[in-house]
């Protein structure tokens, strides 16, 4: 009860020195959010900039931001003037939600599988699947979208080339998120169950004779699980990210997409209520692996 | 006796080979581009989409008909220039953060650890992209967006080395025989963790050719015309429906060098007994 506790204080720090190193970024990056491709008379920059509260001493706004922030208001973005950056938010992190979702999902089974057969395969295949696996590890993702989407999409025309409408869209997206993500579980999983081969409990298992199923699930691959259920959380952040990079290839309309488009245009409501999100998310992210990682291995309630 | 097993043995694979690759790698990048002969900049009308083995453009010429090897090549250098230099500064604040968090103790070791787990929270790309807003374009600006995006992997290693060497039996005799801190700390604790920072170093580069070309690709990180990695495969992406090779260039390059970099890193790390 103490860890969690300890664990939500931290959180909402994190929460707290997100906002405010994100606010300082903003207020301090060179350039102004209304001044970009277009000339206008002093008078109405002034005037905008006294809409948006921007002509304000620094701690003024930060104040201002900090207690709209604390209301639920995440204030109204400043390139497609006058939508609140709620109802964007509430727009396009389902689309990110659901395409991570597909992504763990299958990126966790694929590794699971993976490190199976590299842990207990024969060694040909073993050996091939470890060298696979590092291969895969050196590929980003925004090449393997490119390359799905050549092959696949404009020479094959059996995928959508992109946007985000019905399942058939999210196929080479998800692919392409997973695909490394993956590889590095099956490497973690192999090598947590090289571990788990060697120690006094697997012997005895293997001494008193049980039968190699029972063995294999419940002495060798629920015991090794752990490694992986501790890296979700990281692994959630690494969906999210990675996600900003296969949305803006796949043009689909995401929180990944919004985020870098905001940090580009300087649309600094905007650009706030993303990172608060991510960073919900994150901690979330992290709490839950832990949370399934306590639930699954009693060793690491113990420490 | 005659020699048993596979004429190339393991060692090649994951480690000789990739040092060469990566050797060839970095003499390629450190040419000048006077050998290859061509300005990376020049635009030829003619040359436009030009496929390889053209006469005087062996990979090609891109959609503006300017030399594809000559791009690659001044490419190479500005992208092993952000990976080593992401190596570098990051291992540098991640180490001076480990070490000094893992010599004071309490009650500083406890604060720094919370806040580096506050810190880890957070993906390197999302703190990059957002330092990039601050920092404007560049190569300098990407290589500091990203190593203050990912410094808190290294300063755990360091940490655990420093605290685990700090009741060494060499440490102990050092301080028995009177030897002043700054003595201890320059000549007998620095030198012992100098092969964990340099695996650091290998480490992080990998992390700093991809993150440089993330956000290169993403339109974030440097500025055409000038040319990285991350630059050309963005390009190439662009032009993929047309022309394949302005991609599969920069792909290889990419791919070869975070798989070589990886698996040296992967192999000296075990050699000095560091995990990731």
């Amino acid at each position: 009860m103490r860890r969690i506790l300890g664990r939500l204080l931290s959180s909402v720090i994190l929460l707290w020195a997100v906002f405010t190193l994100t606010f300082l970024l903003t207020r301090f990056a060179p350039g102004n959010p209304f001044a970009q491709g277009r000339h206008m008379p002093p008078e109405v920059m002034a005037n905008l900039m006294k809409v948006y509260h921007l002509d304000q001493p620094l701690w003024v706004q930060y104040l201002l931001t900090l207690r709209q922030t604390l209301e639920g208001d995440l204030g109204v973005s400043y390139k497609a003037a006058g939508i609140p950056v709620s109802e964007i938010l509430l727009q396009t992190l389902p689309v990110s939600l659901t395409l991570g979702a597909a992504a763990l999902l299958v990126s966790v089974l694929m590794g699971l599988l993976g490190g199976l057969l590299i842990g207990i395969g024969s060694p040909i295949l073993s050996r091939t699947l470890r060298w696979t696996t590092t291969l895969l590890v050196g590929l980003p993702s925004f090449l393997l979208a490119a390359v799905l989407i050549d092959l696949l999409a404009l020479r094959g025309g059996l995928l959508p080339v992109a946007l985000w409408e019905g399942w058939r869209s999210a196929v080479l997206p998800v692919i392409a998120l997973s695909v490394a993500p993956a590889g590095y579980l099956a490497r973690v999983f192999a090598a947590s169950m090289e571990e788990t081969l060697d120690s006094p409990f697997y012997r005895t298992a293997v001494a008193k004779g049980l039968d190699p199923l029972r063995r294999i699930v419940f002495h060798l691959v629920l015991p090794s699980l752990n490694a992986v259920l501790s890296l979700l959380g990281p692994l959630a952040a690494a969906f999210l990210t990675g996600s900003f990079v296969v949305e803006t290839v796949f043009a689909i309309p995401g929180m990944g997409r919004v985020f870098v488009l905001s940090v580009m245009n300087r649309d600094y409501p905007l650009i706030m209520g993303t990172t608060l999100v991510y960073t919900v998310f994150l901690t979330v992210a992290v709490l839950l692996g832990d949370f399934l990682s306590e639930a699954v291995d009693p060793r690491v309630r113990a420490v | 006796m005659i020699r048993q097993g596979p004429i190339l043995s393991r060692s090649f694979w994951s480690a000789t080979l990739p040092f060469l690759l990566l050797l060839t790698l970095v003499l390629l990048a450190l040419l000048p581009s006077r050998l290859t002969g061509i300005d990376p900049l020049s635009q030829h009308a003619r040359l436009v989409l030009a496929p390889p083995l053209t006469s005087g453009h062996p990979l090609g010429c891109d959609f503006l008909g300017r030399d594809l090897w000559s791009r690659l090549v001044s490419g190479s250098l500005v992208s092993l220039t952000a990976g080593l230099g992401v190596g570098l500064l990051s291992t540098l604040i991640g180490g001076i953060w480990g070490i000094l968090s893992g010599f004071l103790g309490r009650p500083w070791d406890p604060v720094m650890m919370r806040t580096l787990e506050i810190w880890y929270a957070l993906p390197e790309i999302l703190i990059a992209t957002l330092l990039m807003l601050f920092l404007g374009h560049g190569l300098l600006a990407v290589v500091v967006a990203l190593s203050i995006g990912g410094w808190m992997g290294v300063a755990r290693v360091l940490r655990a080395e420093t605290l685990r060497l700090r009741e060494a039996m060499f440490m102990d005799s050092a301080r028995a025989t009177g030897v002043s801190p700054l003595r201890l700390v320059l000549r007998h604790f620095l030198p012992n963790v100098m092969p964990v920072v340099a695996v650091m170093v290998l480490f992080r580069i990998p992390g700093g050719i991809l993150g440089e070309s993330t956000l290169s690709f993403l339109g974030l990180g440097l500025a055409p015309p000038q040319a990285s990695w991350g630059v050309l495969v963005n390009e190439g992406w662009k032009a993929l429906p047309v022309s394949a090779f302005m991609l599969v260039w920069p792909a290889a390059f990419i791919v070869l060098s975070l798989v070589s970099f990886q698996l040296l890193a992967d192999r000296l790390g075990r050699r000095f007994g560091v995990g990731r």
